[in-house]
């Protein structure tokens, strides 16, 4: 029905979460036609921080300051991950690109040194790389102990101000909260926090609000809020309030499904849309058969079935929640292709005897194996096809979970795959950016 | 390229000036349009008899099949709601054949190739951007556009096939075709608050209202629609009030921009 | 001198009464175009109001600017019937004969006393060219009547066009007089009683060869059926006749060859004349064919035939609606003509944009010609029964047009039909038969789910996609539906707000409890903006599940309304 059925994609992207998103933008900036088949809504469950590397090991739960320092440790002690298969420089650059272009569109990340720790709503801190220009003010100021005033809105369930100062208060002195009043919501019992958001991307609201805070600032000399300042130009609404204000503001980000959730995966689909990548947004792929030098897929959604035609595909359908993997009695399989899964030999060796164990599970370090660029083993154990890739959390040896390195991941073994892509399919080399 | 204009029941009624320049621009680009007989796309009876609507969009593409002809329509809720009928008529057997069976009792045959086409599409895909580009001899430049996009020609992406639900550059394709600028505006894929016109004026007024705020604070100066549902809504809810924001529909912007008269656009000016 | 059966004594009281009535009929019906109230806003006007505006209207218009439009109207649309003529030429051809053949029988024929006998200083019935003309127009009247039986049936779209029991009668009556007349022509061409009656009235019958020879003249020339003249006259006797017919009958009679469709009918009714002027059929004929002119007289004002008054009215009052917007009494007024002034052509059923779904719904009552009439019944007191099956179709009706305009456009008459719906939309909501959306949201979702008087759970799946359970199973109650709508966003107020948000009605499906769902005024005030379903992480169809609880809530929550009469 829409006619583009014949045309053959230089890449098939499929799934759509950070790994996915990221390897559909590295492919259309290096000048390559995408077809991006996958809903975006694992996304949601984001924060919006983007993590490289925070923990090693594991067991101990090191915590470290530079991610490239971990990076180092980590390809010390466990050569297979894929993190160390990509290369701190790939990681480098991946994330770069992604938070470029996260601020392109709107969302704009602090420049990124090392790794931070942000305060979060459940009064804890969160160690992590790529920080929201947001809630960077958030981190400095528990660094450096500012005194501060958190500030919750009546209705707001998500989010209480002063619950995080009971947390926190005796790490961060400093530390008050206030509630006010959201403008226009004195008839309101229950505020929903993408609301508020919305809300806030009106400046007339936003000068109500000012109106409502500034009475309330006292000696604070930093100002945290939940994370509601706008939503599809976050970066414009936060400064607005820090201009208004007069001080550092910073968002604490909250629970998912939460607004930097799908401000992210705004951001993302804003981006991946203005490079022109092809989007399947409901569908999804249920099959993939390789002929000679072409990837024939089989595509459904709530309209049908249909198929495409790609030189190259990246496979980046996720774990057990993205449905990239699954589980039944026989064991872990990969549903698309039946390509090879790196697992436990059986079922009760899949989880530790202690349940919270420290180490993780054997079955969280399950995943696809694949060669020495990123191509996934058939069960053979061959690759299972010249330019097939698996990217993101659907490769095995990593615990992105436990180890914080979800985003790195995602978007240094997608970038990796489309650079070998490129090269393969004789497109440019990546742009530098 | 031939189409079989679908203008449904309020562009005639209550818009006529879409026609007039739908009309226009698209005789000059080269676009042959054909009218048929057609009733109503079965939108205003979907919620309440799924059935019935199908039924008569059925009708229609029937007829535009019987006269070999695709069809266009201006009308982002036609345009939604014959693209639902033939994903309802692909997904229920028993209900294409008791359409199949209320077509033949009229002599008309079920459609199964007509394809629906949206007037965006058709000029920024088929007549192509590049055409539309080179049609303009009087560019808008400067101009501030906001483009509202409209639910229905929008989404459920997976039916109406419009553009990328989540990041659309169509519509801002089209309006910086006519060298004006398009203004990026965070309510821009919201809807307008029509359908809900009746059943809950208030909640409407509301929307409406909102979405006309957001696009004046991000700077636009006249804000474009394609679909005549939403049109009537915005003018409607700024009627009388000073500060109203302009209001045009695409092709209006578009005959401007290939030097036509406003008249022959069916604009007062 | 045209002689006229007034003169008759019993004729003429009769034809006085008639006049009587039916200019009461016509009094009526006018009045009823400033007093029906049609529309709420027709409760702020008074009849005062309504006659001073007609009165105003008419008069103002008359020294106003509007004059040449309602004159243009006049020609255009009243005489020469250009709305009819381009919407439907059968019809058209077939109006423009029944009018012309009408109006010319009742100058020259029934107001023949007063009018062509006045006129025309030669006027014989008998004579030519009014023995030829009478039938010519009669028979265009005839024809001008099948003519529109046609391009009326042709164009039906679904069920007939609205009809009221007065139009049938009228219709038969109207069948009498042309029949009647034909017959009592034929009759009297054929008849030797009516022969004799002349010859007596002459003082011809006198000498008795002279005679004779008249009849065979007559015989012959004129087709009367003497039963007793066999074989050929006697030449002489012939030529006496026809000496005597020159000299006392031509100048009075044509010969009748020229009414073409009365002779060919008096040689075929020849073997049964002689019964028929026994029983003085002649006398019976012409009773008939005067009473039920009269009758019609007195049945005009109240059958679609009225529109011959109503019609002219209705375009001369568009014609000035249209150079300058009326007054809102001059509106109320013009929607109460419009419901009187509807002949139930039924042009509009058949391009009704909503006519396929008619016949779908197998409820002709979505078809504006029906609707004319709905909202007549409705508006007007008998309307008593508000809250029947019936009453639901008349609702379905109205608020199922889309307001397309169509009707408006092709109503011959010029109706304002698009003003009309409105005005019949606010009447069956003030009794009680808003649009679902309306009626539905009176009450909070749990007591339609106590009026459905089910278990919780229990009511029938809502639709196919319901039904199934893998619509909903895989939700995660993210509640990225709530947070991405636009309805739950834009609620003021805990009042104005919507009960339920889209996630918690996904929620109560995946509970099996759709009765709660049905009356929720999240499903009835979803803006179908498919936000929900485009953006859940699941691909949950939500907005699609809205709809189909729509239309379930629709068919299901009906039965068990508490329904209001009014006030
Ligand atoms: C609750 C939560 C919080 C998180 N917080 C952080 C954080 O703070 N910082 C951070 O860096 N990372 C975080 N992450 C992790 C990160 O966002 C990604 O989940 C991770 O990097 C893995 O991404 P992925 O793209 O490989 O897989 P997923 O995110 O699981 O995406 C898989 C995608 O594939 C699609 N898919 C699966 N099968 C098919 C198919 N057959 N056809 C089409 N599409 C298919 C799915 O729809 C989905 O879009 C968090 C994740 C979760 C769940
Ligand atoms: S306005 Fe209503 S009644 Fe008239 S033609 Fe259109 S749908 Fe039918
Ligand atoms: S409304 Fe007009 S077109 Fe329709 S039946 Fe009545 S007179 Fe005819
Ligand atoms: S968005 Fe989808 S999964 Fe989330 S609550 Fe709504 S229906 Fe459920
Ligand atoms: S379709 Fe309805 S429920 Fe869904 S987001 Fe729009 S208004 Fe809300």
């Amino acid at each position: 029905m829409s006619g583009q059925q014949s045309k053959t994609w230089d890449v098939a992207v499929v799934g759509a979460g950070m790994a996915g998103m990221s390897a559909a933008l590295f492919a259309a900036s290096r000048g390559l036609s995408v077809l991006h088949v996958g809903n975006g809504g694992g996304l949601l469950f984001a924060s919006g921080l983007l993590d490289v590397l925070g923990v090693h090991p594991v067991a101990p739960g090191r915590v470290w300051d530079r991610p490239w320092d971990a990076l180092a440790a980590l390809g010390k002690d466990d050569p297979g991950h894929p993190l160390v298969r990509v290369g701190a420089d790939a990681v480098r650059v991946a994330m770069e690109r992604v938070m470029s272009e996260l601020g392109d569109a709107g969302m704009p990340y602090a420049p990124a040194e090392g790794n931070r720790q942000v305060p979060t709503s459940l009064g804890t801190t969160k160690v992590t790389y790529g920080v929201p220009r947001s809630m960077v003010a958030g981190a400095q100021a528990f660094a450096e102990g500012l005194p501060t005033l958190l500030v919750d809105f009546r209705g707001l369930r998500e989010f209480s101000a002063c619950q995080v100062v009971q947390t926190m208060g005796d790490r961060w002195p400093g530390l008050r909260c206030a509630r006010v009043e959201f403008p226009d919501s004195e008839a309101l019992s229950e505020l929903y926090a993408v609301h508020v958001a919305t809300a806030l991307e009106s400046s007339a609201t936003r000068e109500r609000l000012f109106e409502r805070v500034r009475p309330l600032l006292g000696d604070a000399s930093a100002v945290g809020f939940p994370a509601v300042l706008g939503l599809s130009r976050s970066g414009q609404v936060h400064q607005a309030f820090e201009a208004a204000l007069g001080m550092p503001v910073f968002e604490i980000p909250t629970m998912p499904t939460s607004v930097p959730g799908l401000r992210l995966k705004g951001a993302l689909e804003a981006a991946v849309g203005a490079h022109g990548v092809s989007r399947r947004v409901q569908s999804v792929v249920t099959g993939i058969v390789f002929d000679g030098d072409v990837a024939q897929l089989t595509l459904h959604d709530a309209a049908g079935g249909q198929t495409a035609a790609a030189r190259a595909v990246i496979l980046a359908t996720g774990r057990f929640v993205g449905k990239g993997l699954v589980a039944d009695r026989r064991g872990v399989a990969e549903p698309i292709l039946g390509l090879r899964v790196e697992q436990p030999e059986a079922r009760d060796s899949w989880h530790s005897r202690r349940f919270l164990e420290p180490a993780g599970h054997p079955i969280n370090r399950a995943g696809l194996v694949t060669d020495s660029v990123g191509r996934p083993l058939d069960a053979a154990g061959n690759p299972a096809w010249r330019r097939l890739y698996a990217v993101g959390s659907i490769l095995g040896r990593q615990d992105w979970m436990r180890q914080k390195c979800g985003s790195g991941l995602s978007a240094g073994t997608a970038w990796a795959a489309v650079d070998a892509i490129a090269g393969d399919l004789g497109g440019p080399g990546p742009v530098a950016g | 390229m031939n189409y079989a204009l679908f203008l449904g029941c309020k562009i005639p009624s209550k818009v006529p000036a879409y026609e007039v320049s739908t009309r226009a621009v698209l005789g000059r680009l080269g676009v042959v349009l054909h009218d048929l007989p057609f009733d109503c796309c079965g939108y205003p009876v979907r919620s309440l008899d799924r059935d019935a609507s199908v039924v008569a969009a059925a009708r229609n593409m029937a007829l535009a099949a019987r006269a070999g002809l695709d069809v266009l329509t201006p009308c982002k809720c036609c345009f939604g709601n014959l693209r639902h009928a033939q994903r309802l008529l692909d997904e229920d057997a028993n209900l294409r054949e008791r359409v199949a069976a209320a077509l033949k009792a009229e002599g008309l045959d079920l459609p199964t190739s007509v394809r629906v086409e949206h007037l965006l599409p058709v000029l920024a895909r088929g007549v192509g951007l590049e055409a539309v580009e080179a049609a303009v001899v009087a560019p808008r430049a400067g101009l501030r556009v906001a483009a509202h996009y409209g639910c229905h020609a929008l989404r459920p992406s997976a039916v109406t096939r419009f553009d990328n639900p989540m990041a659309p550059t169509l519509f801002e394709n089209l309006v910086r075709a006519t060298g004006a600028q398009a203004v990026e505006w965070p309510r821009r894929l919201e809807c307008c608050g029509e359908p809900l016109h009746e059943a809950n004026p208030t909640l409407s007024d509301r929307i409406a209202q909102g979405k006309v705020a957001d696009a004046r604070e991000a700077g636009a100066q006249v804000l474009v629609t394609a679909c005549p549902y939403c049109h009537m809504r915005f003018l409607s809810i700024q009627a009388g009030r000073p500060d109203a924001l302009p209001m045009m529909l695409y092709p209006q912007l578009l005959g401007l921009a290939m030097g036509m008269t406003p008249r022959s656009l069916g604009l007062d000016a | 001198m045209a002689d006229t059966v007034f003169h008759e004594g019993f004729f003429r009281i009769a034809l006085w009464v008639s006049l009587a009535l039916g200019g009461l009929g016509l009094l009526w019906r006018l009045v009823t175009w400033l007093t029906v109230r049609i529309g709420s806003d027709a409760r702020e006007v008074s009849f005062g109001q309504r006659l001073w505006a007609a009165i105003g209207g008419g008069v103002g218009a008359l020294f106003s600017r509007r004059l040449p439009g309602m004159m243009g109207a006049f020609f255009l649309d009243v005489l020469f019937q250009r709305r009819l003529f381009a919407t439907s030429k059968l019809r058209w051809a077939g109006h423009l004969m029944i009018l012309v053949g009408f109006t010319v029988l009742l100058v020259m024929h029934a107001l023949a006393a007063w009018l062509s006998g006045k006129l025309f200083d030669n006027y014989y019935a008998t004579l030519n060219p009014f023995l030829l003309l009478r039938n010519v127009f009669g028979a265009m009247a005839v024809i001008g009547v099948v003519l529109l039986a046609l391009g009326r049936r042709r164009d039906w779209a679904f069920g007939r066009p609205a009809r009221r029991p007065a139009d049938g009668i009228f219709a038969a009556l109207l069948a009498v007089v042309l029949v009647s007349g034909f017959l009592l022509e034929a009759q009297k061409i054929a008849s030797p009683k009516a022969f004799y009656r002349m010859t007596d009235e002459f003082g011809l019958g006198t000498d008795a060869e002279e005679l004779a020879g008249l009849r065979w003249v007559w015989k012959q020339d004129y087709g009367v059926a003497f039963t007793d003249l066999h074989g050929e006259p006697d030449a002489d006797v012939l030529a006496e006749g026809r000496e005597l017919n020159s000299q006392a009958c031509v100048d009075c009679h044509a010969r009748p060859q020229s009414a073409f469709v009365s002779y060919p009918m008096a040689r075929a009714m020849a073997p049964v004349t002689a019964t028929l002027d026994a029983a003085n059929a002649d006398r019976a004929l012409l009773w008939l064919h005067v009473l039920a002119c009269l009758l019609g007289i007195v049945v005009l004002p109240f059958t679609r035939f009225f529109h011959a008054v109503a019609d002219p009215v209705s375009l001369v009052a568009r014609g000035a609606a249209a150079s300058g917007p009326l007054s809102l009494a001059g509106r109320v007024s013009r929607r109460a003509l419009a419901a009187d002034a509807c002949i139930r052509c039924g042009l509009c059923d058949a391009r009704c944009s909503v006519a396929p779904i008619a016949r779908w719904l197998d409820n002709p009552e979505l078809l504006p010609s029906r609707k004319v009439q709905a909202t007549r019944r409705v508006a007007g007191r008998a309307w008593t029964r508000v809250g029947d099956g019936d009453a639901d179709r008349l609702a379905q009706g109205a608020h199922l047009c889309t307001d397309c305009g169509r009707c408006t456009l092709r109503c011959p008459v010029g109706l304002d039909l698009a003003d009309l719906w409105d005005a019949g939309r606010d009447d069956l909501a003030a009794r009680g038969l808003p649009a679902p959306a309306t009626w539905i949201q009176e009450q909070p979702a749990i007591a339609w789910a106590e009026a459905l008087g089910t278990e919780l759970g229990r009511v029938p799946p809502a639709g196919p996609l319901s039904a199934d359970r893998r619509t909903f199973s895989a939700c995660v109650q993210c509640q990225t539906c709530t947070n991405v709508c636009p309805v739950v966003a834009h609620g003021g107020t805990d009042a104005d707000r919507v009960d339920l948000t889209p996630q918690k009605v996904m929620n109560l499906l995946r509970l099996g409890m759709v009765d709660l769902a049905l009356g929720s005024r999240m499903v009835w005030d979803c803006a179908t903006c498919y936000q929900c379903q485009e953006n859940c992480p699941e691909g949950i169809r939500v907005t699609d599940v809205m709809l189909e609880l729509r239309g379930a809530a629709w068919r299901q929550l009906g039965p068990v309304r508490d329904r209001r009469r009014p006030e």
